[in-house]
Parts: C-alpha cells; sequence; structure tokens
C-alpha cells in the first residue's frame, strides 16, 4: 500500500509541474496571436465606430503596455486567489461567473454523452467479442465505422435539418424550452433533457463505434490466454469468465481512453455546441478566441487543463484499483 | 421508457406553443448566452440591443433611408457665436420610466459623466467640448473649445441617462445597469435567463399609445445557420442576417410573410490598394486595376446581385444627394474598360510578355495577394472574379484569406497590397473622405492605424477638412463635399467595389408596418442603433 501512495504522490508531483507549464503557456499564446482586443472590437463595427473610441476602449479594458513578464506575475498571483478577470467580450462579467454557467451545460450534455458512448460500447465490444463471428459481430462494427467516418459537422447538421427542422420531432437549439423557468423543477429538467436529446444521440452515435472497436479487440486477444482457457477448465460460468476474467482485463486500455476524453469533454464539444446552439465551454471558447478575449481563454484553457490533468489523476486510481500489477 | 414518454410529451406541447405570440422576437446579436448589461455609456458592444435604441434614446436620430436628423429628445437646434456654442431645445412632458420628469439637467450630466470617465468617451467629444450647462428645464448648452461641427453627430446620437440614478453609481464604467430606468418605449426588462430574454413597455412613454407591441423577445442565437432556421420556421419575427439566395431559401417557404429588404446604406465596400507600395503608389495602376474590374459580374457572382457596382465617388443609394453636379466632366473610372486599363498600365511602363503577363521595367512579375477574412464566403467569391479580371489585363492576383484577428492586423499596420475592406461611414460623405485622404490619421508601415489603411493623403484634402470642421452653412458644407469628392476622383486612393447593403428580414404573420421599399420610413435591419427605435415605435400587431 505504501508503494501505492509513493506512486500516486509522484504522480501528482507530475501533475504539478505540468499544470505550472500548461499555466504558462496558457498566458503566453494567446499573446502571440496578431492583433490586440481592443483593434479588433473597433474593427467588428466596420467602419460604423469612429476612430476616436480606440483609446476609450483600451482604456475601458485596461489593456496596458506593461511588460510581459510585470503581466505574467500578477497574472499567477490573480489566479492563485481564483481571480480570473473580467471578460472582455462579454463585459463586465467577471470570467468565473461566464465559465460557470457554461461548464455545467458541457460537463450535462457531453458528460452524459460520454459516459453512455463509453458504457454502451465497452459491453457491445465485450458481448461480440464473446460471440465471435455472430450476427451483431458481422452486423456491428462496419455500421457504426461507417456512421463515424462521416464528418461530425455534417451529421450533425443533417440530424438537426431532419428531425428538427423537417420532422420537428426536437427542438433547433437551446438548452431548455422558452417557456420554462431554471432551477430545480419538473418542467425544466424535462425540457433540458428533451433539448440534450438529439444533440446528444448524434455524439453517441459518432463516438460508440470507437469504443466499441478497441473494446472488441483487445477482448479477443486476451480472450485467447491460457488463464482463460484455464478458466473454462474450471468449468465457470460463461458469463463469469466474460465479465470478471476477460472484460475486467481487456478494459483497461479503454478505460485510459475513457479518462483523458473524461478531461476533454470540458474543451466542449465545440461543432455540437455550434450546430445545435447549445450554450456550454466549447462556443465559449470560439468566441473568446473571435473576440481576443484573453482573460475568458485563459480561464477556459485553465479548466480544460486542470480537468485533464483530474481525469487522468482519477484513472491512475482506477487503473491502482483494477491492476495489482501497478501497485508494485 | 416513462421518461422517453414525457419528453416526447413534451415535445408536443411545445410545437403547440409556437403558434401563439407573446412578443416581436428579434435576433440582433450573435451570443450563445446573454449577460445582463444595459448601461448605455459602456463601450461599443457591451450592452445588450437594444439598449441604445429602445430602453434609452438619442436627441436626435439619424435616418439613414432619408439623410436627415429627426428631433427626439430634442426639438430643435442652433449653433451661435460662430458654430463655437450649440444650443438644443429639449422636449417638454418626457418621463422617466420610473415616472420623474427628464430635463435638460439630465443631458448635461450624462455628458459630464463621460467628461469624468474618459472610457466612456467613446466618439472623443470632450477633445473639442469645452462645457455642456443645463440653461433650463429645456436649454442645454455646448460650448466648444475648438470649433468642430462635425461633432454634432456625436452629440445628437448620445443616448441619455438619467442623472437621479446615475449620480449615485462610482464607476459607471463597469456597472452593468441590471435594471435600466430609461426614456425609450421598451424600458422593463420582464425576464433575463441566460438564453432568453423580454422586455416590456415602457408605462410612462412619452409618445401616447406608443409603442403597439407589448414585449420584445430575444432568444440567443449563436450562428447564421440557427437564425435562417428559425426564420424559415417562424420561430423569429425580425432578423438583420445575411442570408444567401433570400428568394429560394426565405421568401418561398410562405411568399405572403416572409419578407426581407435589403437596402443600400449609402456606403461603399472597397479593394483597398496600399498606397505605399512602390506599385501601387502610381495612379495610373491604381486607376488601372478599377478599369479592368468587371463590378456587375463581381456583384452577381459575389454578392447575389444584393447590390449594385460602386459609383466613383464611393457613395451610392441614399448618399446620392451629395453627388457632385460635375460629375460629366470628371474621369468615371468605375466603368469596366479593359482597354483603358491595358492603355494605363502600358504607359506605367509594365509590359506584357509572351504569356500575357506584365513585367515591371526591373524583370519582376507584376503580381499582387488580395487579402480577405478566411470563410466570408461574399467577399472570397468577389476576390475571385476580380482576381480574374486583373489577370486578363495582365497583372496577377493571389486570393490569399486570414483568420480575422491576423487580417484585421495586417490591413491596420499597412501589411497588405490590396485587400477587400469597409470604409469609414458617416452622416455625409465627410467621415469616408476624412479615412480616404486626411494625413490625420496616417500611420507608418507596420504601425497601427485603426483608419486609413491604405496610408493615402493629400495636403489640399486636409485643409477642406479643416474647412469642412468649422462651417454649419449648408451650402458651404455641400461645396467642401463636391471638392473632396473630385480629390478622391482625381487620385483614386482606394478602388470602390461595390454599394454596401444591409441585411434585414422580417416575418408579417403576426406583425405589421415594418419598413419596406413600398414604405422606407427607417432602415429594417436592426444593426443600426438607435435607428432601430423608428421601427420600434411603429410596429404594430397584425
Amino acid at each position: 500500500m505504501n508503494q501505492s501512495l509513493n506512486y500516486l504522490l509522484r504522480r501528482l508531483g507530475f501533475y504539478f509541474i505540468a499544470a505550472w507549464a500548461a499555466l504558462t503557456l496558457n498566458f503566453f499564446i494567446p499573446r502571440l496571436m496578431p492583433g490586440d482586443p481592443a483593434a479588433i472590437i473597433f474593427a467588428r463595427f466596420r467602419g460604423k465606430l469612429k476612430p476616436e473610441a480606440i483609446n476609450a476602449l483600451r482604456e475601458t479594458f485596461g489593456l496596458t503596455d506593461e511588460p510581459l513578464l510585470g503581466q505574467y506575475w500578477s497574472y499567477l498571483k490573480s489566479i492563485l486567489q481564483g481571480d480570473l478577470g473580467i471578460s472582455i467580450a462579454y463585459f463586465p462579467e467577471p470570467v468565473t461567473n461566464i465559465i460557470s454557467s457554461a461548464l455545467l451545460w458541457t460537463i450535462f450534455l457531453a458528460g452524459f454523452s460520454l459516459i453512455i458512448s463509453f458504457s454502451l460500447g465497452t459491453l457491445l465490444g465485450t458481448i461480440i467479442a464473446w460471440k465471435r463471428s455472430g450476427k451483431l459481430d458481422s452486423t456491428l462494427p462496419p455500421v457504426l465505422a461507417f456512421v463515424g467516418a462521416f464528418p461530425y459537422f455534417w451529421l450533425a447538421m443533417v440530424a438537426l435539418y431532419i428531425f428538427g427542422f423537417e420532422l420537428s420531432w426536437f427542438p433547433l437549439g437551446h438548452a431548455y424550452g422558452d417557456d420554462v423557468t431554471p432551477g430545480f423543477n419538473m418542467p425544466f429538467i424535462l425540457s433540458a433533457l428533451y433539448h440534450a436529446a438529439l444533440p446528444a444521440l448524434t455524439m453517441i452515435l459518432v463516438s460508440l463505434g470507437g469504443w466499441m472497436l478497441s473494446m472488441r479487440n483487445i477482448m479477443i486477444t486476451t480472450l485467447g490466454t491460457d488463464y482463460i482457457s484455464f478458466a473454462h477448465a474450471k468449468g465457470l460460468s460463461s458469463r463469469l469468465i466474460m465479465l470478471r476474467y476477460a472484460a475486467r482485463n481487456a478494459i483497461l486500455p479503454n478505460f485510459t481512453g475513457f479518462g483523458m476524453a473524461l478531461g476533454f469533454v470540458l474543451s466542449g464539444a465545440l461543432l455540437t455546441e455550434i450546430i445545435f446552439s447549445y450554450p456550454g465551454q466549447g462556443y465559449l471558447l470560439l468566441q473568446a478566441v473571435r473576440a481576443q478575449d484573453f482573460p475568458l481563454m485563459q480561464g477556459l484553457f485553465m479548466t480544460i487543463t486542470f480537468a485533464v490533468l483530474a481525469a487522468n489523476w482519477m484513472v491512475d486510481i482506477a487503473v491502482l484499483f483494477f491492476d495489482p500489477r501497478t501497485r508494485k | 421508457m416513462v421518461a422517453f414518454g414525457l419528453i416526447v410529451f413534451n415535445g408536443c406541447k411545445n410545437k403547440e406553443n409556437q403558434n401563439a405570440r407573446r412578443g416581436l422576437i428579434i435576433f440582433q446579436e450573435s451570443q450563445i448566452s446573454w449577460v445582463r448589461n444595459f448601461n448605455p455609456l459602456s463601450p461599443a458592444g457591451a450592452a445588450r440591443w437594444p439598449t441604445s435604441a429602445g430602453i434609452y434614446e438619442p436627441l436626435f436620430i439619424y435616418n439613414s433611408m432619408s439623410g436627415e436628423y429627426v428631433p427626439w429628445l430634442a426639438l430643435d437646434y442652433k449653433w451661435d457665436k460662430g458654430n463655437k456654442v450649440l444650443e438644443m431645445l429639449i422636449r417638454d412632458g418626457v418621463k422617466w420610466s420610473d415616472g420623474e420628469p427628464f430635463s435638460a439637467e439630465d443631458v448635461a450630466f450624462t455628458f459630464n459623466v463621460k467628461r469624468k470617465h474618459r472610457a466612456l468617451d467613446t466618439r472623443d467629444s470632450w477633445g473639442y467640448l469645452k462645457e455642456v450647462i443645463a440653461m433650463s428645464d429645456t436649454i442645454v448648452k455646448f460650448e466648444f473649445k475648438r470649433i468642430y461641427v462635425p461633432g454634432f453627430d456625436a452629440l445628437a446620437t448620445q443616448s441619455i441617462v438619467a442623472k437621479h440614478i446615475w449620480n449615485k453609481i462610482d464607476d459607471p464604467v463597469k456597472y452593468s445597469n441590471p435594471n435600466p430606468v430609461g426614456t425609450g418605449p421598451y424600458t422593463e426588462i420582464i425576464r433575463f435567463d441566460s438564453q432568453l430574454w423580454e422586455l416590456g413597455k415602457n408605462p410612462n412613454y412619452w409618445q401616447k399609445g406608443k409603442p403597439h407591441i407589448n414585449k420584445l423577445i430575444f432568444p440567443t442565437y449563436p450562428s447564421n445557420e440557427q437564425v435562417t432556421l428559425a426564420l424559415l420556421s417562424g420561430n423569429l419575427d425580425w432578423a438583420g442576417a445575411f442570408i444567401p439566395a433570400v428568394d429560394r431559401v426565405f421568401v418561398s417557404k410562405d411568399t405572403e410573410h416572409h419578407k426581407y429588404w435589403f437596402p443600400l446604406t449609402g456606403h461603399t465596400t472597397f479593394l483597398h490598394t496600399n498606397t505605399q507600395d512602390p506599385i501601387l503608389s502610381d495612379v495610373r495602376v491604381r486607376k488601372a486595376i478599377s478599369y479592368a474590374i468587371d463590378r456587375e459580374l463581381v456583384v452577381k457572382v459575389g454578392m447575389y446581385n444584393y447590390t449594385e457596382p460602386a459609383h466613383v465617388s464611393g457613395v451610392s443609394g441614399p448618399m446620392s444627394k451629395w453627388h457632385s453636379p460635375y460629375l460629366n466632366q470628371r474621369e468615371d473610372w468605375t466603368v469596366y474598360d479593359p482597354v483603358k486599363a491595358n492603355m494605363l498600365l502600358n504607359d506605367a511602363g509594365f509590359n506584357k510578355d509572351e504569356t500575357g503577363l506584365r513585367h515591371t521595367q526591373d524583370g519582376h512579375l507584376l503580381e499582387f495577394d488580395i487579402i480577405i477574412v478566411s470563410g466570408w464566403s461574399d467577399w472570397i467569391r468577389s476576390a475571385q472574379v476580380v482576381s480574374q479580371n486583373l489577370k486578363n489585363v495582365g497583372i496577377k492576383a493571389k486570393v490569399k484569406t486570414y483568420d480575422f484577428g491576423a487580417w484585421i492586423s495586417r490591413m491596420q499596420k499597412g501589411e497588405f497590397e490590396l485587400a477587400i475592406g469597409w470604409a469609414e461611414k458617416g452622416t455625409t460623405p465627410y467621415a469616408l473622405y476624412r479615412g480616404m485622404m486626411s494625413s490625420e490619421y496616417l500611420q507608418p508601415i507596420g504601425e497601427t492605424a485603426d483608419v486609413n489603411w491604405h496610408r493615402f493623403s493629400v495636403a489640399s484634402a486636409d485643409s477642406l477638412f479643416r474647412e469642412y470642421e468649422r462651417t454649419s452653412d449648408q451650402n458651404e458644407i455641400t461645396e467642401i463635399i463636391y471638392k473632396l469628392q473630385h480629390l478622391f476622383i482625381e487620385h483614386a486612393p482606394s478602388v470602390p467595389l461595390f454599394a454596401e447593403p444591409s441585411w434585414a428580414e422580417c416575418n408579417t404573420k403576426y406583425f405589421k408596418n415594418f419598413p419596406s421599399a413600398e414604405n422606407p420610413y427607417a432602415t429594417l435591419s436592426p444593426n443600426y442603433a438607435p435607428e432601430n427605435l423608428f421601427v420600434l415605435v411603429n410596429v404594430q400587431n397584425r
């Protein structure tokens, strides 16, 4: 157990350094982009704003000519204090407020889609590997690989057009209906589920094949190993062998993949959110980059970085639990 | 299964709701979630529309269709003391939405807030103002420290805030004004959620019986595609979006109610020519490029025929009243004339080789890059036509696209040869010509110039601008504009490409009396605050 703890602590140290490196890049990379926020806001008005406005804009947004290093220190200081600054695109709203509302919707939509897609894909992969060359095994992989091969953008647009616009089975966008009040009440929850259904379905549809195929392939390798033959020889039930013996080992690589994907959930399903007008992180990130909203960009990248690191750490712990070999 | 059933049931319920209209549903800003900000003094783009076109009101409203100022919170104005003093007569009997009376005190207070907080002075009014004082309840006096008559635009269109509310605000720059008190037709925030907000009538509005519609509804739409879908399915009543092939895509779905009106704004989209480039600094080359362009084709291929070829003066549509009567004696280099283009290029010493391409005297190929924002498909198609046209006269022009940030930075720093872009807009062509020919905003290559990207100036224009800024006499103003126009035509500082339309769609199923080509009382496009006030007080339930 001591060794496990040691391992986890070592990993934690590594994550700490990774976080610092990410925060530093996070600060410098946006500033290497051409243009400055005030000039871009000015330009967006396409000549309707007078050139006299530009100084007023700079003053409002507090854009200074302070040397980068000085800005970097105050950036690190305010992050440690949990202050991410004031957004430029959504002036004068604090970045933390903007991110927190988008974060919830993204976790709800992308998180649930990922969990459903992962569980379903892994389960299907286990089953079709167990019943190799069965009916399911010969139909599911090609069909899902075919669907997964479509550009997601196109698939989602088509789904929105057919099911949303032509058939009106699903709403055309947004996270909840206009006739409900956000809060913990039944109409709102139902409305949120109804609005998430179509985007979630498209996301599950394209990602399901990947989870299923990788699980199936590792499962097949695992099923060929000696300890499985031995388990058969002992006369254990197929169900027990499939789930407790084979799948438990075969799931490890998939699980690592899941951890990574979980971290990237926060970067938002960018395309999904744009197509379905879903108020999540991905769309926010796009807005921030377009407007050169440094504070918002930094805030978003930071949440994404921390989410990826945290998810990885959790996978480390989970793998420790599933696979005793890592404890040594 | 139960959950699924409930979801479907909920869906059906949702569909029924679409058939009733609770208010006018508007799209003006691409947003994914709303931020509650109704600060009319806040810098561009921070406050929700219609903060300065419905909640708050200006003194005068410029009607871009008629080209005239319409008295609003003010009734009249007059220049005095050799244009060093401007007096405005303020409307009597106007009330704030909280019932307090509105007066000249509020007007003077608004300008003095901007004086104290320079970040709010987005028109740099205090660069020429000395003092703003309320002489009585109905008279405001603006005293100038330097004579600057065009400053009237900024003063007249300033949204006026309530003194009794704003004198308690410590930092009006960062104040988000969540519950606005205004003089406009719509002032009550009925609901504000991240995805939808609703704006109700002002109970004390000074125009009796107006507005006609109970409330305005603003759902979020993040992209043009979403707006188009909402328009097609009848979920949106008023929008200002670009829709390709609008007749087929939008109107044909419901020819009776789906309307659009894309009037010319009077302004122009340019093919900017960087006059600091050694070759483009030659006026013959710039005019040759202009002659070589088949603008009819550009408009057809690039702009779906939504607009018309540019006028040689750089202004058109409602601005045509400024066209000089002496234009027929001037060169018209916006007509399509490849023969003339070839002649000018031969004159300038760029000779064709056997492949038909031209070379400079020292043997380099005559070639330019046209830079465009990536994804702006109308401009990209236009540039491709231009590129083809230029090839026909022996100039090689490559279309290059950049991300908006990179593009604008190149434009501002003058790091381009040719580029499609907009130019300055104003209530008279003065703003355009100032951006085109004044040394005021001229910067060397590599320095950021917010206007005059093509980097051109001419001394005789500078003195005309000074004259223009000092006179309030209509005849003198017209004469100066004519002279500036002649200078523009002589020097061709940049090449006008096509007239600029504004985008606007409406659905007349539930509402009537939107502006249209037959009833052009204002522009239909919601992207013109405060002009949109005309629409908000005139639209009615059907």
